[in-house]
């Protein structure tokens, strides 16, 4: 910090002869305690921590539900009610990962919005939300991995289903299809290999996130503002201020996501799945969990195989893009009056989707999914570099200090959590 | 920046460095973290817990019927209780009496079993209930390798009495599971508890009605 | 910007959107009483004995539970069984034949019941299941009421005890007027569809209860599906109890941490 090269603060012996030899405390000091981040985060800045402490949650209770299951087809569905039953705690541990999946993607969804409304993906942090891009889809390939894994019927066929995208590819479409499920159709060596990827893509997610938080930390965090920092007035140091401000966060998160642990254990998860896989009998309807129904509609939209599946990818995708075809120079959309109420009509859109993936594709459904689904793509190819060209943004403050003077000047006892909220 | 943590709050626009935290800990925030860090170790035993014997584990434990007169004199045989062989042997009047010899006693580490590897009821020169069949855990006491029974006379080395022969690291253990000394073995091979149901039929897992609550748990060593 | 947070709850509500749009020929089984139900609910013992003694007299007949063993009845089974001592437990279980083996000739042979064996299937595999039963395999019981969850009931984790409820008392003796009933077929209020392969297993006086209570079908009913719902999830009384302290603990923490946090900024503004 400020380009003098730091030594961690203490009297103890010990920990000056470690830290000699290896800076860890140093790193820690810097990165965690004196690190200086602008003063006006509110807590919608929360949700990255938050999503970093689901990724622990998620790999610890993992590797121990781990040591309980068996990845057959002929053990796979008792070994996880024998987990329910006869494991020590073992129920409380699958419903603390089964609902830890949902708890992951709304947390990072969150961010992502964050992100997103606030600008944090443009010049100099494009690569900081790329990054962020790659840990969704990684996410979302854990949890489709996962979801195979107790053997139910929506694991078998939601396994059936989107493995089937794949046969969309021209040509080589069918033999990728068997490569990836190791046979004709979802079977043993298809949960196996799941099994094993579902352990491995949790630590590949670490290294990115890795990536994520050294992008981050080249240019600090964006702010509710989204103008730079121009000086130490505009700064403090993470510890204590963010390391309260996340704890208290933190607490209220875990006591939501408690209730829906201890008390709506199986509200987010689909009763078919406590059927037994069976290859001869699919389900009256197959939903994929909620956190993919929007890409989900995207897909049966669409009333052509490929395109489809191209849709569907492109969905994603397409947010590898977003730092440029944004070409508003202001990151806030606090300070772009067109831009806040179509980020709102993308909210609203994504939700639209969601609802429509969860429902058969019949009547108004069907116009409502395409009609969204036409609209997501329009927001960010047509609308988004048009309204950067010809919005007029609000003037920017001078600074964040200022800013943040100015507020409490005017009214007194205002949200300390920060300028804009 | 290291000055940062000795400055004093201020208020409003001042810069960072005057904003510094305080080094004064404010009893609500040690509170807080610390309440924390309890629910953080709460959280850390069902976690734990789930590696412990689960309840089909448990109840796989549940005893096992023997009938002895399956068992030829002079044999052994060997059935799976909790996952542990138990050795079941009939012991001749001759074998028996390889037990008693003063021989065999002074070369023994433990000849009165002294140290808790078995019941009270097993704790006497023939270390079972009745003389005629021995009962034990097959589990050497020095690495948990399975002791090969080795009754015959001389057929392990010269002046071999008969008894059992660890064939990982040489442990040697008489026709009642005692240890020899100068081996790496440093306990008698454990006794598991046991009744008689009737003449011929032993029930592995049970103590018998007066024999207390003895159970593996509580042996120095398997 | 608050309106994300509006978002994000209704989020939650919005993702059980794909339970409550289930097919349409549904028809919602009336609401019951259960004593599990709600924060604090707990199984009423007697009615988990009672509901195992028609599953062992009547269902058990067609139906296996191949994930409960008789042990789990007793003190040591998963949420503390069903009120059985182990004495009862192993009576209960040596009144059936396990197949078991190979023995030292080789041979399966049969025995006794154990406390640790899995509850007897009826039927040695589905094939025989199906061929006995008009090519309806009638299927396994123990998760049945967490996998004909709906509603309300299934977002507390606590199934589908209304409908297991309304099938077991929906059956008609003769369709309405203008349903087409398929031969071997009957008609049932709350089934999907209508037609339900299975023929109305309870009537008043199916069985003759241990404890003297008077056997009428909805009683039998009532008892039956709260068994069913404790074998589905035994340690659901330890979830909810574990769970009240647990959230009071973050409740009481997050106070705490909401106090410290104030403390902290206030310096600040």
């Amino acid at each position: 910090m400020a380009g003098t090269p730091s030594t961690v603060r203490t009297n103890s012996r010990l920990i000056k002869w470690i830290d000699t030899r290896l800076p860890l405390f140093t790193f820690v000091q810097d990165a965690a305690i004196d690190y200086p981040e602008p003063r006006n985060l509110n807590y919608f800045w929360n949700f990255g921590s938050l999503a970093g402490t689901m990724l622990v949650i998620m790999i610890t209770t993992g590797i121990f539900l781990a040591m309980q299951y068996t990845p057959h087809v002929d053990y796979a569905f008792s070994s996880v009610e024998r987990l329910m039953r006869d494991v020590n705690y073992g129920w409380l541990l699958r419903y603390i990962h089964m609902n830890g999946a949902s708890f992951f993607f709304i947390v990072v969804y969150i961010h992502i919005f964050r992100g997103y409304y606030y600008g944090s993906y443009k010049e100099p942090r494009e690569l900081l939300w790329m990054l962020g891009v790659v840990i969704l889809l990684l996410m979302m390939a854990t949890a489709f991995f996962g979801y195979v894994l107790p053997w139910g019927q929506m694991s078998y066929w939601g396994a059936t289903v989107i493995t089937n995208l794949f046969t969309a590819i021209p040509v080589i479409g069918n033999p990728i299809h068997t490569w990836l499920l190791g046979g004709f159709a979802v079977g043993n060596p298809t949960l196996n290999r799941f099994f094993s990827l579902h352990y491995l893509l949790p630590f590949v997610i670490v290294g990115v996130v890795g990536l994520h938080l050294i992008a981050l930390r080249q240019h600090g965090s964006n702010n509710p503002l989204g103008i730079a920092v121009k000086g130490p007035q505009d700064e403090i140091p993470f510890h204590p201020y963010y390391t309260i401000k996340d704890m208290f966060g933190l607490g209220v998160f875990l006591v939501i996501y408690a209730i829906f642990i201890f008390y709506l254990p199986n509200a987010l998860g689909d009763p078919q799945n406590y059927i037994e896989a069976n290859p001869l009998q699919t389900p009256p309807e197959i939903v994929p969990e909620w956190y993919l129904l929007p890409f989900y509609a995207i897909l049966r939209s669409i009333p052509d195989k490929l395109i489809g599946v191209l849709a569907l990818f492109a969905s994603i995708f397409i947010l590898f893009l977003l730092p440029w075809l944004d070409t508003s120079r202001v990151r806030s959309s606090y300070f772009r009056p067109i831009h806040k109420w179509v980020f709102w009509l993308l909210v609203i859109d994504v939700f639209a989707l969601g609802t429509v993936g969860a429902h058969r594709p019949e009547g108004a459904y069907i116009v409502v999914g395409r009609i969204a689904t036409f609209y997501y793509f329009f927001h960010f190819v047509i609308l988004l570099p048009l309204i950067g060209w010809f919005e007029r943004p609000l003037p920017l403050p001078e600074s964040i200090a200022a800013a943040v003077t100015k507020k409490t000047a005017a009214a007194p006892g205002a949200a300390q959590s920060g300028a804009v909220s | 920046m290291a000055d940062l943590a000795h400055g004093k709050p201020g208020a409003g626009t001042v810069p960072l460095a005057d904003h510094a935290p305080t080094t004064r800990r404010d009893f609500l925030t040690v509170a807080g973290y610390a309440i924390a860090a309890v629910g953080a170790v709460c959280v850390a035993w069902p976690i734990l817990d789930s590696m412990n014997p689960a309840a089909d584990v448990l109840a796989a434990g549940a005893p096992v019927d023997i009938d002895l007169s399956r068992v030829q004199p002079g044999q052994q045989i060997v059935v799976l209780w909790r996952s542990r062989p138990i050795f079941v042997v009939n012991r001749t009047p001759e074998l028996l009496k390889t037990l008693q010899d003063p021989r065999d006693i002074s070369l023994l580490s433990d000849p009165n079993s002294t140290a808790p590897q078995q019941p009270e009821y097993a704790t006497n020169w023939h270390r079972s209930i009745q003389p005629q069949y021995l009962v034990l855990v097959g589990i050497c006491t020095h690495l948990g390798c399975i002791p090969s029974f080795m009754p015959q006379p001389n057929s392990v080395s010269p002046g071999w009495l008969g008894g059992y022969f660890c064939p990982c690291h040489g442990s040697r253990y008489d026709l009642s599971g005692r240890v020899y000394s100068g081996v790496p073995a440093p306990y008698n091979l454990p006794v598991p508890p046991y009744r008689f149901l009737s003449k011929t039929m032993i029930r592995i897992g049970e103590n018998p009605p007066d024999g207390g609550d003895f159970s593996l748990e509580s042996v120095e060593q398997i | 910007m608050r309106a994300l947070a509006v978002i994000a709850i209704a989020s939650v509500a919005l993702a059980g959107a794909p339970i409550a749009a289930s097919a349409q020929d549904e028809v919602e089984a009336p609401h019951q009483n259960w004593s599990f139900a709600g924060i604090f609910g707990t199984f009423d013992r007697g009615s988990l004995q009672r509901g195992f003694q028609i599953y062992n007299e009547v269902c058990s007949n067609c139906h296996s539970m191949k994930l409960l063993h008789y042990r789990d009845l007793g003190p040591n089974g998963p949420g503390g069984g069903i009120g059985f001592s182990d004495a009862e437990v192993a009576a209960i279980a040596a009144q059936k034949q396990v197949e078991d083996g190979p023995n030292d000739q080789g041979e399966m042979f049969r025995r006794p019941g154990k406390p640790q064996d899995t509850f007897v299937s009826p039927f040695p595999n589905v094939e025989a299941a199906r061929a006995a039963n008009g090519g309806a395999a009638p299927p396994d019981l123990s998760v049945i009421v967490k996998a004909r969850g709906r509603g309300l009931e299934y977002l507390w984790g606590e199934g589908g005890p209304d409908y297991v409820y309304g099938i077991l008392t929906g059956f008609e003796d003769k369709p309405p007027t203008g349903f087409q009933l398929t031969q071997g077929k009957y008609y049932n209020n709350i089934f999907p569809g209508h037609q339900i392969s299975m023929p109305p297993p309870l009537a008043d006086n199916t069985v003759k209860f241990q404890d003297g209570t008077k056997a009428t079908l909805s009683q039998e009913a009532h008892d039956a599906a709260t068994f069913l719902t404790w074998a589905a999830e035994p340690n659901m009384e330890d979830r909810k109890q574990t769970g009240a302290k647990a959230i009071l603990f973050l409740l009481a923490m997050t106070g705490v941490l909401y106090g410290a946090k104030r403390r902290v900024w206030k310096d600040l503004h």
